[in-house]
């Protein structure tokens, strides 16, 4: 068939990270490079040129490709550090509704993390701090889930990678209220 | 204002040194702004939804809203056909210097990132089309007998629409329904208490939206009004939302 059965409900981690791969990050390049046109870009069609050791924005990932290849240094955005995410764990675990994060904070985060480690400072405390976030606004969710009914549920500050985790079941869980409202209406 | 006032002093002590020492000065400023030009960011990275759009960064939105909604959407045509020419273009560029025995290695080391760049955007093109195929092909009859869906597909789609409803229709009459009675050899009853024999999109399935800006309220099953501030994210069924899908005001998540 055209579509695999596993992409025809919801769409993947990986799918998520190719559409996250697309913003733009801050590297320092090891490397000296033209300005190079890119299909994918905002600014008078190209990215670059490259000239140590002054910053330069690119896509992630290309600075994922040029770090992989020991090319470049990426500069993780402000929010991926121990202050900022401690902040945020702090008023994630004091108030009921979720804190504002990029949209797509743990895909980025996941890349950075994976590549390019050693250019973030206390690596492993942010991996622990992402975790503890992720577990609390998880439970969050959960709690969500009690609040639904057949119309709506507003679901403000949730991020891409935790709605799509969600997605299925909660999918299901408002068809089934949807049909059970509607049987008594259509008789 | 330091340089500044020593330049003023300068000025008035020695006239004749004057035009040297600016142009020394002048240099010097110019060393660091050059270096400022590169290191500006535009924004911060948390904001980058506040930029517009490039023509890729709309396929993308497309291209979600097309694998979550359960209806087909509208053919976007022109941004494909514009992408389209774009990785041409890209890849005829690409083989001119590949062909090129002169290129340094760093203008190989530009060639495989453009390449990766039209792999990617290649990846992207073919899941948006295999996921409308795989629409089609499923709502194929419904696709036929509804003029207004018609509108949403492009000529191609249309006919591909056409051929497979009469490939499978074909198929079922060879293979089952020539001999059933004629009463039952429909492919489009619609009998009481049972699901229409068409299949047809569940527009009631729910969907995770987020308002791209301020949005007009719109009416919620349950007789309420929903109104949706940007950066607003919600999961309600895909008809509540349909117009606002439409026009753009929404994207799904």
């Amino acid at each position: 068939m055209a579509l695999p059965q596993s992409l025809r409900t919801s769409v993947t981690p990986l799918e998520l990270e190719l559409i996250a791969s697309e913003h733009l990050v801050e590297i320092v390049p090891l490397i000296t490079m033209e300005k190079t046109a890119f299909i994918s870009v905002r600014i008078e069609g190209a990215y670059g040129p490259l000239r140590p050791p002054a910053k330069c924005r690119v896509p992630l990932w290309m600075a994922t490709n040029l770090k992989l290849k020991k090319k470049c240094h990426i500069v993780p955005p402000e929010w991926l550090s121990v202050d900022f995410l401690q902040e945020r764990l702090t008023r994630e675990t004091s108030r009921p509704e979720f804190s504002k994060l990029p949209f797509r904070f743990a895909e980025i985060a996941k890349v950075i993390l994976d590549v390019a480690s050693d250019d973030v400072q206390n690596a492993d405390k942010i991996k622990s701090l992402l975790k503890d976030l992720r577990e609390a606004r998880q439970a969050k969710s959960r709690d969500g889930l009690q609040k639904l009914d057949h119309s709506e549920l507003s679901l403000p500050n949730l991020c891409s990678m935790e709605i799509n985790e969600i997605r299925p079941f909660f999918i299901q869980a408002m068809g089934i209220l949807t049909q059970l409202v509607r049987e008594p209406s259509a008789e | 204002m330091d340089i500044d006032d020593d330049d003023f002093f300068t000025n008035l002590d020695r006239p004749g040194r004057a035009a040297n020492n600016n142009t020394f000065q002048e240099r010097l400023r110019q060393a660091p702004r050059d270096d400022d030009g590169a290191e500006i960011p535009d924004a911060p990275p948390f904001m980058l939804e506040e930029e517009e759009e490039t023509p890729l960064q709309q396929l993308i939105r497309h291209w979600m809203n097309e694998r979550h909604s359960p209806d087909i959407l509208l053919n976007e045509g022109e941004l494909l056909a514009g992408l389209l020419d774009h990785i041409r273009s890209q890849s005829e560029t690409v083989q001119l210097l590949r062909t090129d025995p002169t290129s340094s290695e760093e203008e190989h080391f530009r060639i495989m990132l453009v390449q990766t760049e039209v792999e990617r955007v290649k990846f992207i093109v073919r899941s948006y089309l295999r996921t409308r195929l795989f629409k089609i092909e499923k709502f194929a009859r419904y696709i036929m007998t509804n003029p207004e869906v018609q509108q949403r597909l492009s000529e191609s789609e249309v006919e591909h629409a056409r051929r497979f409803a009469r490939l499978t229709d074909q198929h079922f009459y060879h293979s089952v329904l020539q001999s059933l009675p004629e009463t039952q050899q429909t492919l489009d009853d619609q009998p009481p208490f049972v699901p229409s024999m068409v299949t047809e999109p569940d527009k009631a399935r729910a969907v995770f939206v987020l308002a791209r800006q301020d949005c007009p309220p719109v009416r919620l099953p349950d007789g309420t009004a929903l109104d949706m501030r940007k950066g607003h994210i919600s999961l309600t069924p895909y008809s509540v939302v349909e117009q606002l899908i439409a026009r753009g005001e929404v994207e799904l998540v």
